[in-house]
């Protein structure tokens, strides 16, 4: 057999293989431990159950609720609105482009903070903006949305004002409180900036 | 960890070094194998030495299979590797005044240079050609930008265009490039000249 036989059966083995594998999907982790440590730090991912109570009402086109827990509880409640993506299966193709976009802005939650927040590392550090974490979880939703509990008199104006928002929400969602306004709500919350997803792009070349 | 720029594992500055590093590498080769050659490129067409022909589709083949064991072995995210846009009708006329170039001129882009290198006049010539087919191509851009941009199919793979797997894509060109290098060698056979 001549060389050039050796050779062009070798091509043709490591051609075969190439077809018969898998191609590679596992996604490697694009942000530094420095880097993920400075974004948890700086808590930039926190929304408050206030802020994403007005944008349900106002039906904000941008939001989109993400509940991490299992199809279960989904079933049993969930937040207006919300999708099912059960943290076990969160890095699914399927999902891919919910979590990795730019031009929603993503809101995780829980029962508590601990999974949508084990949910939010995990995006983060594969790269993916937009994601956050609803503060508080559905415990806190409840407790300040649902069912909030009224100020004491000695409590600031803002207090009161907050209040009432709240029962004015909680009456829109179908919470417990009443839809009784005794203050005008409060002025639109701002929004965490939504950041465009920029491909990386290689200089072009040719022959 | 790769494509390495992107990455940013080494830095966007390094971009032209490397660049300039592997164009001379590039130039070498073609320049070993024989590419400063105009009558060796046109043998291509008449079928005495089809020399062009295996060393293109040998380095094509290498790249594919190295990019996919290197995507399987997780040293390189291929989603980051950029791939040109596609304009069909700009690229088929491209192709076709391209190839009528190379006949005439003797000449590809990339081996005029080459030969200019090691002193051809006529690969000089063929520079300045380029140059003014440059020139022309700006001066009349606005005539035919619209079919300049026509077709636009955005970054394709031809695997993705038929719905099969980057290996198994891999292994018909390795196949259709050994087919066509037996060819080649009975086209040498068949139509061979002494001294070119």
């Amino acid at each position: 057999m001549t060389i050039k036989n050796v050779i062009f059966l070798g091509l043709i083995f490591l051609g075969v293989v190439i077809a018969m594998v898998p191609e590679n999907t596992t996604k490697p982790y694009k942000l530094t431990a420095e880097q993920m440590l400075v974004e948890v730090q700086g808590a930039a991912e926190m929304v408050s159950t206030d802020e994403v109570a007005q944008w349900i009402i106002s039906k904000d086109p941008s939001l989109q609720l993400i509940d991490v827990r299992n199809p279960d509880e989904f079933q049993k409640y969930h937040l207006e609105g919300a999708v099912n993506i059960p943290l076990s299966v969160i890095l699914n193709d399927e999902y891919r482009d919910i979590l990795d976009q730019g031009v929603k802005m993503n809101v995780l939650y829980s029962n508590g903070t601990l999974n949508s927040h084990q949910a939010w590392m995990i995006l983060r550090q594969l790269g993916f903006r937009n994601n956050y974490v609803l503060q508080g979880g559905l415990n806190y939703w409840f407790d300040t949305i649902m069912n909030p509990q009224a100020p004491s008199i000695y409590s600031p104006d803002e207090e009161f004002a907050k209040y009432d928002f709240r029962k004015a929400a909680s009456g829109a969602l179908g919470g417990g409180g009443s839809a009784v306004v005794t203050a005008p709500a409060q002025g639109t919350a701002e929004k965490p900036k939504i950041v465009r997803t920029q491909k990386k792009k290689a200089p072009a070349g040719g022959c | 960890m790769g494509p390495l720029v992107p990455q940013e594992i080494i830095g966007m500055n390094w971009n032209l070094l490397i660049a300039f590093v592997v164009g001379i590498g590039f130039g070498f080769v073609l320049e070993q194998a024989g590419f400063s050659s105009s009558r060796k490129l046109a043998g291509m067409f008449y079928g005495y030495d089809t020399v062009v022909l295996k060393v293109f589709f040998t380095g094509a083949i290498t790249a594919m299979l190295g990019l996919l064991f290197f995507s399987l072995f997780g040293w390189i995210d291929l989603s980051l590797v950029y791939v040109n846009p596609t304009f069909l009708g700009s690229t088929i006329v491209g192709g076709i005044i391209m190839g009528a170039g190379f006949i005439l001129g003797g000449f590809c882009p990339g081996t005029s240079v080459c030969a200019a290198a090691i002193g051809k006049i006529d690969a000089m010539v063929f520079i300045g050609g380029i140059f003014l087919g440059v020139f022309f191509f700006a001066e009349s851009y606005p005539m035919i930008e619209d079919f300049y941009m026509s077709g636009s199919l955005g970054s394709l793979k031809v695997h993705e265009v038929f719905g099969i797997s980057g290996g198994f894509f891999t292994l018909l060109v390795i196949i259709a490039a050994l087919i066509m290098f037996k060819l080649g060698e009975l086209a040498e056979k068949r139509w061979p000249r002494e001294e070119y």
